[in-house]
């Protein structure tokens, strides 16, 4: 059953107490993160190429508009129907337009979470087409029947044990010799997806990069999948949100120096492919027919907000969701969304519904890795910080209301922590006591520290006594 | 400590919080309220230290919560520019490494979040108890990692909170230590309440402790 984001403090907390789900994630965010870790040591003047892309994206953030009319000149000058779509209902329906124009009854898709976000497949077959993912990850997921949990690695929840009975399940495909051999495990998909894409009317493909000044779609990936989702059928539909633009092919280079060494740790992914336009006469390859669909889904409003804004500076690459102890330890179906992890806390914040998100931004302990570890140095804990302002309208919890009254009235809170210390010194009623039904697990789990008498009083005592001793405790102001 | 090292200190009375609760659960307004009454408390000049780096970080904050140019703001740069984590003023502003201390255990220092990474204090605590002598200094395997404390996310996310600090307090063991130390006192409450909760003996102590019981001014249970 799917998750929802407004379940997330109680998704959170069953996730975490799956311990089999825990040992995949650990295994898989260390694979990770060692992968970037070498790539990076081994990328001399990396926080200057960082720089450069970050450069780069905010420079597209900060004259969009300009960009992405600049971008649907040239793309059309290169033979691309460009549509524009404000949500995500209209850009699936401009997709199942497509679709119904060109009678396409098999749709092949590259990875992408942006068609993911608008519930693209599921518009599609209420169409009436067959759709099938062709990323090996995604693959795998939609035969489960679930969604994405890794923003790179759609499947990273799953067991390369649970991959192999899922096959031979749905495909009737059995491993040959050792059933959990993943380069096994790959030749089957490969023999299921074959056919798909030599079946397929229509391709359907995300957006990594779009470059404003040559009309043109970057997409980067491992498997070819996106080659043939793009070369086999006779229609390639390509699937944007706005911030996916970039001014020119020099900035879109600056961007790929840094995208697949921290998603991957790779130097550059195995595929990187360019599309200005459908295949034109004379060629020998690509598709006939070419869309573009830039959809803003929410950007355009996220884009105005001065704090908020840097957001959508992301390229997706997942880092921070490896490096995010919460991320490590709940995966991220618990998010209830596509996007997890410290940026997925962000943009459901950002693109969902208010009252869907409102223990999102307390799902992260402000630890700090995910912004130290961005690329393109999105600091996500101030943003869900400034987030928390924003839902909390300024005036916090229960807990931060009673302490925050208490701390500004010394002696209430010297008497408040005297009587605490008196009645209960480890604290054992303290979940009791109304509004801190929260703290109860907490108490039963940790033990609290014994509350002490305060350092002042200690202080004073200590020095009474060296008073008393004939010393003089030095009280004088500071110089 | 400070005695001992010869800085003459003075407790400024009324002291209750720096504001960062507040902050943290996103209420501004009583954290600017709590922030004005620091500025008041340690208005007389001088360093002010602090053996806490999430709280230091929070004075660090304070500039922010003041709009640029009013008197606010000014006293709040002022503040935040001449307060000190405990380890970093004894280390950058008095010194002082190899303080004499004898102490012979095995330590893994935990580094803090707000330490290592938000003050980026990283050489000063690691530095005063590598000086210390018999003491052997080792870090978990992922010293980076939060040991998922986080303030109020321990409450509302208590489950996620246990399990970041069960794997905190596996990788400390693993390491054959003794004893587990911290710049940090919300670090050093959840990891020693987990151990205890566990029934580990190990001592869960700030840096400032293990110095003074390495200089007989203390011990540490």
């Amino acid at each position: 059953m799917r998750k929802m984001t407004r379940d997330f403090r109680a998704n959170a907390e069953e996730a975490c107490q799956d311990a089999p789900l825990r040992g995949i994630l650990d295994h898989a965010t260390r694979y990770f993160q060692g992968k970037r870790a070498a790539a990076l040591s081994a990328f001399p003047g990396r926080d200057d190429h960082f720089a450069r892309a970050r450069a780069a994206r905010l420079n597209a953030l900060s004259r969009l508009p300009q960009l992405l009319e600049e971008l649907e000149k040239n793309a059309t000058a290169a033979g691309v129907h460009v549509h524009w779509a404000s949500n995500g209902a209209e850009a699936s329906s401009i997709v199942c337009d497509i679709a119904r124009e060109n009678g396409v009854r098999v749709v092949v898709k590259g990875k992408s979470m942006i068609t993911e976000e608008i519930e693209l497949n599921t518009a599609l077959q209420q169409a009436g087409a067959e759709v099938w993912e062709t990323d090996l990850g995604e693959f795998i997921v939609q035969l489960a029947g679930e969604s994405p949990s890794h923003i790179i690695a759609p499947a990273i929840h799953k067991s390369r044990a649970q991959v192999a009975d899922l096959f031979r399940e749905k495909l009737g495909l059995v491993a040959e010799g050792k059933s959990d051999d993943i380069p096994e495990l790959t030749r089957l998909a490969r023999v299921a997806l074959r056919e798909k894409f030599l079946a397929a009317d229509m391709g359907v493909t995300g957006v990594n990069m779009a470059v404003a000044e040559t009309g043109s779609v970057i997409l980067v990936e491992n498997e070819g999948n996106i080659r043939m989702s793009t070369t086999c059928p006779p229609v390639h539909v390509a699937v944007m949100s706005i911030e996916k633009v970039v001014a020119t092919l020099e900035d879109a280079a600056d961007v790929l120096r840094a995208l697949p060494r921290s998603a991957t740790g790779q130097r550059m992914s195995s595929y990187v492919s360019v599309f200005t336009g459908p295949r034109k006469q004379g060629e020998s390859d690509g598709a006939r027919q070419m869309h573009l669909v830039i959809l803003d889904n929410g950007r355009s409003k996220v884009l105005a907000d001065p704090v908020l804004a840097e957001a959508l500076l992301c390229f997706r690459c997942g880092a921070c969701l490896n490096s995010c102890p919460v991320y490590q330890t709940i995966g991220g179906h618990a998010y209830g969304w596509i996007y997890s992890g410290p940026i997925g806390a962000l943009l459901g914040s950002l693109l969902l519904p208010p009252e869907e998100t409102r223990d999102t931004p307390y799902g992260c302990t402000l630890c700090g890795a995910c912004a130290k570890t961005c690329p393109l140095g999105i600091d996500h804990p101030k943003m869900l910080l400034a987030l928390r302002q924003r839902s909390a309208a300024d005036k916090g919890n229960i807990f931060g209301t009673m302490h925050s009254f208490l701390a500004r009235h010394p002696l209430a809170y010297r008497a408040s922590v005297a009587v605490a210390g008196a009645v209960d010194p480890q604290l054992n009623l303290l979940p009791r006591l109304p509004g801190f039904a929260g703290a109860a697990r907490f108490a039963q789990s940790r033990r609290l520290p014994e509350l002490k008498k305060p350092f002042s009083a200690r202080l004073r005592a200590r020095q009474k006594i060296r008073a008393d001793q004939g010393f003089h405790a030095e009280k004088e102001n500071e110089k | 400590m400070l005695e001992h090292l010869g800085v003459s200190t003075v407790l400024p009375p009324g002291q209750t919080c720096c504001g960062q609760l507040a902050y943290k659960t996103g209420d501004v307004a009583s954290a600017r309220t709590l922030a004005l009454r620091y500025l008041d408390i340690f208005a007389a000049p001088g360093p002010v230290v602090c053996p806490s780096g999430s709280c230091v970080k929070m004075i660090h904050t304070y500039p922010s919560l003041f709009t640029p140019g009013s008197p606010e703001h000014t006293r709040a740069v002022e503040l935040s520019a001449r307060t000190f984590e405990f380890c970093q003023f004894v280390v950058d502003e008095l010194g002082q490494v190899d303080l004499g201390a004898k102490y012979a255990a095995r330590v893994c220092y935990h580094g803090s979040c707000q330490v290592d990474r938000a003050l980026g204090i990283t050489v000063a605590p690691r530095a005063l108890l590598s000086a210390v002598q018999g003491l052997e200094l080792v870090e978990a395997e992922r010293p980076e990692r939060c040991c998922g404390f986080g303030g109020v996310f321990s409450l509302q996310f208590t489950a996620v909170s246990e399990a970041l600090v069960e794997d905190k307090i596996r990788e400390i063991l693993d390491t054959g230590a003794t004893l587990v130390a911290a710049a940090e006192p919300s670090c050093l409450m959840n990891i020693g309440g987990a151990l205890a909760r566990m029934g580990r003996a190990m001592p869960a102590v700030h840096v400032a402790q293990v110095l003074a019981a390495g200089l007989g001014l203390g011990s540490l249970s």
